[in-house]
């Protein structure tokens, strides 16, 4: 009898226990959001932007899970078709990653949180316009970090080389890679190891040599690469920097042993992103070195951006774009400055407490773009991409002539399944 | 004592039989589960076209197959390495492994910590060894170049894994590096079963040195030597982390091998078919090399 008592006493308790709990979780919606793991300050910032928000809004709990890039690629992908999948997910902007999920339908579309929330208002151009490479009126996902990519440059090397001042035209680039070259400095350092390294040159030279638009039709895959001679003048330019102007051997390095040759004064330029401020911060003097964009002569900005998506399969998706809204708001973005990039995704932010002329030169070149270029990664899908690759580095390591790249660029295409 | 003459089981206690099944059965079910289910999975993918979003895979018969024979530009690149790969695997680990083991095994002071030393690669995680030999192998500022400087060799300085000509061999050396301690260790196990009354009775009959390796210890290593051969094709068909570390494949896909071309296409640009048809022809190269290979030589132990 003693024992019927307790089993009683017990099972009420486990009763009310679970209803408690069931209590608790009603009473609270729980927002999953996964990103990549980011170095530690903008972790550190996101968790705090986490909190900001929790705080301000009661019943709300966010669940953060980050990962390594290739895990969280992978862990997306279990979960598109899962419902234990994250509420947001962070992603590259551009049709390459964030569009093929959009695209396979992970991604909420937006229109009516842009609408509601006035996103169209806040955010710079440029990071707007990989929310609308999706067929109207569909929008997918919301900005969080912009990135420019340009040449730095080594003042003393060009300094020797008798440049005076940065080149405007691609004609004058191309004219003191010869003064570098005449003077015994290698004019340009890459990591070919890494394939999207030199891929930055080739990415900028179909942007000079084939124009905005051709270039757009070239990484959509709707122009001919076989039959457009600026697609082989492309090619033909990146043999003549990979023969000429590039520090040799160069195909056997990384990224990082590249960039490690450039602080040291091995090549005077090298192709990088608004990152590259604090990392050469980090390993030498910076006043020593210079920036400016690849003078393609289209005005655009080679850019990517980095975005928080709603996932389709969400069943807060009001919340999630409330939190997005709250993360992404001029007072979040000028709290946490610098801690995610050099630039915010927001108008009007305030730099003035900036002293580093390169951070400064970035805020003035992200805030004043109004037309982007993608880096081929970003802008073709993957398999496209690895192509792409396989065919610079061939064209880099004379393995194919530039006309034949270009066949076989095309050839890839249309031979595609998918 | 009759009912254990007769093999019954005491009363209460489990037979042979529900003895084995209750031993094997966790390792055949994780087997199963880890091992044979996703083997036929891949088979069962080869003839699909399946990008890993999408909630179906669509048959599509022998297509796959088709592309990566006809119209993948990589995979005939990366079936040749492999070759190139194998033969090499084949030959120089188990080669350099059977020498130190022949060293090793005589009486030689601090033959243990030596034995240790060359097996120490085995155990680095070998994208761990990767990273280590491509700063090694830096053209600017890598020990090899340095060294190679340093003795006058100039000449010989290379772009070690930049040079499509010679990445694919200077990866070969890093895996060498890591993995002749293993094959040595096998050769040690395999000398140690070498009979010392056979050995001393060639000798008295007036076998020398080379006799009696040719004769005696050659002869007892037939098994080791197998299980080397066996073991190094099968895990040089499977090569992937060492070549992912040091050159991703590059320069130009020149270094590509099937195993590593099949985890890309899967794994990295999601075409699980064409992943899958790719790890399908590694299975059936393997297969074809291995299982007539292990048949030979059953025959020929057999026959001795």
């Amino acid at each position: 009898m003693v024992g019927r008592r307790i089993l009683f006493a017990a099972l009420l308790l486990g009763a009310q226990v679970v209803a408690g709990t069931s209590g608790t979780a009603s009473a609270e919606t729980t927002l999953k959001v996964w990103t990549i793991s980011w170095d530690d300050v903008a972790m550190s910032g996101f968790k705090q932007m986490i909190a900001d928000y929790e705080a301000t809004h009661p019943g709300i709990h966010v669940e953060e899970e980050s990962r390594g890039t290739d895990e969280h690629k992978a862990a997306m992908r279990v979960a598109i078709n899962s419902s234990a999948g994250p509420d947001i997910y962070y992603m590259w902007g551009g049709l390459g990653l964030g569009g093929e999920f959009a695209n396979a339908g992970a991604s909420a579309p937006l229109d009516a949180a842009y609408a509601q929330y006035k996103w169209d208002d806040r955010f710079l151009p440029s990071a707007l316009g990989d929310s609308r490479r999706y067929k109207a009126p569909q929008r997918h996902g919301v900005p969080f970090l912009v990135h420019g990519e340009g040449l730095y440059y080594n003042k003393a090397l060009f300094k020797r080389a008798g440049i005076t001042a940065p080149p405007t035209t691609y004609a004058e680039l191309t004219a003191d890679a010869d003064k570098l070259k005449a003077a015994g400095i290698a004019p340009i350092v890459f990591g070919g190891s890494v394939n999207w390294h030199l891929m930055r040159l080739m990415d900028e030279l179909l942007e000079t040599e084939c124009g905005a638009a051709k270039h757009d039709a070239l990484t959509s895959m709707q122009a001919n690469w076989a039959t457009e001679p600026c697609a082989t003048a492309s090619f033909t330019q990146m043999k003549h920097w990979a023969d000429d102007y590039t520090l040799k051997p160069f195909m056997g390095l990384a990224d990082d042993q590249a960039q490690g040759l450039f602080y040291a004064g091995r090549a005077a330029m090298i192709l990088e992103g608004d990152w590259f401020v604090h990392m050469i911060q980090a390993h030498t003097d910076i006043s020593n070195f210079g920036l400016f964009l690849f003078p393609t002569g289209t005005g655009r900005l080679y850019f990517f951006s980095e975005y928080f998506y709603v996932s389709a399969r969400s069943q807060n998706k009001a919340a999630a774009t409330a939190f997005l809204d709250f993360i992404t708001s001029p007072a979040e973005q000028q709290k946490h400055l610098g801690q995610f990039g050099s630039t915010s995704v927001d108008k009007g932010i305030d730099y003035n407490g900036r002293t580093q002329p390169l951070d400064m030169q970035w805020n003035r070149t992200l805030a004043s773009t109004t037309g982007t270029f993608v880096n081929g990664d970003q802008a073709f899908p993957l398999d496209v991409t690895t192509e792409y690759w396989r065919i610079i580095n061939a064209v880099a390591i004379d393995t194919m002539q530039p006309a034949a790249a270009s066949a076989a660029m095309q050839s890839f295409i249309a031979n595609r399944h998918h | 004592m009759p009912a254990l003459a007769s093999g019954a089981p005491k009363p209460g206690r489990l037979g042979a039989p529900w003895q084995a099944v209750i031993l094997l059965g966790p390792a055949l079910l994780a087997y199963g589960v880890f091992a044979v289910l996703p083997f036929l999975d891949v088979i069962r993918l080869s003839v699909m076209r399946w990008d890993g979003l999408s909630p179906h895979a669509a048959f599509i018969g022998l297509a796959n197959f088709r592309f990566i024979f006809t119209e993948d530009a990589v995979f005939w690149t990366a079936f040749g390495n492999s070759v190139i790969w194998t033969l090499l695997s084949v030959a120089i680990p188990p080669a350099i492994g059977f020498a130190l083991a022949l060293g090793l095994n005589q009486k030689l002071r601090g033959r243990n910590a030596l034995r240790a030393m060359f097996y120490l690669p085995v155990i680095i995680a070998p994208i761990a060894v990767a990273t280590m030999w491509r700063w090694m192998y830096d053209p600017f500022f890598g020990i090899v170049n340095s060294l190679l400087t340093d003795a006058g060799l100039q000449r010989l300085i290379q772009d070690w894994l930049g040079d499509r000509r010679v990445a694919l061999y200077a990866v070969f050396v890093a895996y060498v590096w890591q993995t002749a301690g293993f094959a040595m260790v096998l050769f040690l196990a395999g000398l140690s079963n070498v009979s010392p009354t056979l050995l001393e009775a060639a000798r008295l009959d007036g076998a020398n040195r080379a006799q009696c390796f040719r004769h005696v210890t050659l002869p007892a290593l037939g098994s080791t030597i197998t299980v080397v051969i066996v073991l190094s094709l099968i895990n040089s068909f499977r090569t992937f982390d060492i070549v992912y570390g040091m050159t991703h494949g590059g320069p130009a896909q020149s270094t590509q091998l099937l195993a590593f071309w099949a985890y890309t296409q899967s794994m990295q640009l999601h075409d699980f078919g064409h992943g899958s048809a790719i790890a399908v022809v590694l299975l059936a190269v393997t297969a074809l090399v291995v299982i007539p290979y292990l048949r030979w030589t059953q025959r020929r132990e057999d026959a001795a």
